[in-house]
């Protein structure tokens, strides 16, 4: 019974860390995304800058 | 993990930096002194003297050809990196607490304390890189930030927007051109902030607080990400890359330190699960608190600069980026 509780915690560890790991990678990925668009928008304003 | 030991200071370090290649390694201290170090074998590659008082606060440019650095002295100097030559001295009615350059190297932002009557006061100037020893003694933006006075501050990833951190333990977003303050978290600790370093992308940062505790914060939007809660007020905080780690420093105050922990060099470097807000391990070695800390930049060492005017320099094992201490899971940067 013992070693059933325990594996019962460590299993909702294990859901607890997956659960934290989700939810920061999924904040860098959205971060990543907003910095790599501006990179673009940065890029785009140029061409045109240069095109004028 | 043998450290290299740094013997080149008189006095305590205030700030550590490695430049953007991870090759060198600057050290200021309460000796007046600024030193580079080669970051591989801690051989001093120069000194850079000319201050009269604390130097409080260091930075290099992302080229290394430019270092500045602000003292109690109340000057602000740059210098040129390989040379050791002072480029250029701005001075101010008061002590510079803080300096940083922006990502490419134009724009110095700095801190002026509070004292004798003077406003903490911060400033951004444009660093003419063609000419750098003709540099426009007058600031580009200038402001007084309201309420409490700030400690600390770096540029983020929007133009013409810094983040800072505060006495008071307010963390604070500032439009540089008009000094508005655009979002604050006054709650973000609840005593002086002591440090506040960026991510590689300087989409987050972490600060050090004398509460104990280290918060990773958004830097767009300052929500609080992660927060690090420790028995000990802390003078420094950084992220490591590569690794879901994060380094806290600090220790008891000068005055409270014991004799046997003096002796025994006991103070440590902690390290924390930046994911799971635990505690991971520690290194000792230091004699008194730990002031600074800084990461390599590619993460394959790190530094911490001491109370005991030591800097202390680990290159990480081969363990260290084996380790999986909470299994197979990827953890983005």
């Amino acid at each position: 019974e013992d070693a059933a509780e325990e594996s019962n915690v460590s299993a909702e560890l294990i859901a607890l860390r997956k659960r934290l790991v989700d939810e920061w990678n999924a904040w860098r990925i959205m971060r990543q995304k907003e910095t790599g668009e501006k990179g673009e928008l940065k890029q785009e304003s140029e061409d045109k800058e240069e095109i004028e | 993990m043998r450290p290299i030991l740094l013997q080149g200071h008189e006095r305590s370090l205030t700030q550590i930096k490695f430049n953007t290649d991870g090759d060198l390694l600057f050290s200021c201290s309460k000796d007046s002194v600024i030193n580079v170090w080669y970051s591989h074998n801690g051989e001093r590659l120069g000194t850079y003297g000319g201050h009269n008082g604390t130097v409080w606060t260091v930075d290099s440019d992302p080229s290394t050809d430019l270092m500045i650095s602000g003292s109690a002295d109340n000057m602000m100097k740059l210098w040129q990196v390989s040379t050791g030559k002072c480029l250029y001295t701005w001075e101010f009615p008061t002590a510079v607490k803080r300096v940083a350059f922006n990502e490419d190297g134009t724009q110095v932002v700095c801190i002026t304390e509070q004292r004798m009557g003077y406003q903490c006061a911060i400033r951004v100037f444009t660093i003419n890189r063609t000419e750098p020893t003709k540099q426009s003694k007058e600031p580009l933006h200038m402001f007084n930030p309201i309420g409490s006075k700030a400690t600390v501050c770096a540029f983020t990833p929007t133009p013409n927007v810094i983040i800072t951190g505060h006495e008071s333990g307010k963390v604070a977003l500032f439009n540089v051109k008009s000094g508005e303050e655009i979002e604050n978290n006054e709650r973000a600790h609840g005593d002086v902030i002591t440090d506040l370093q960026l991510s590689k992308d300087w989409t987050y940062c972490i600060t050090s607080s004398k509460d104990k505790s280290a918060r990773i914060h958004d830097t767009k939007n300052l929500m609080v990400i992660k927060t690090y809660t420790t028995e000990t007020p802390l003078n420094s905080a950084a992220i490591a890359p590569g690794r879901p780690y994060i380094l806290l420093g600090g220790g008891q105050e000068a005055m409270s330190v014991t004799t046997t922990s003096l002796r025994q060099g006991k103070f440590e470097t902690r390290f924390w699960h930046k994911v799971f807000e635990e505690e991971v391990g520690r290194v000792k070695g230091h004699f008194g608190p730990i002031n600074t800390i800084a990461v390599h930049p590619q993460g394959t060492a790190y530094a911490s600069g001491g109370e005991d005017g030591f800097v202390r320099v680990h290159h990480f094992d081969e363990s260290y980026f084996k380790a999986k201490p909470y299994g197979d899971i990827e953890i983005m940067d």
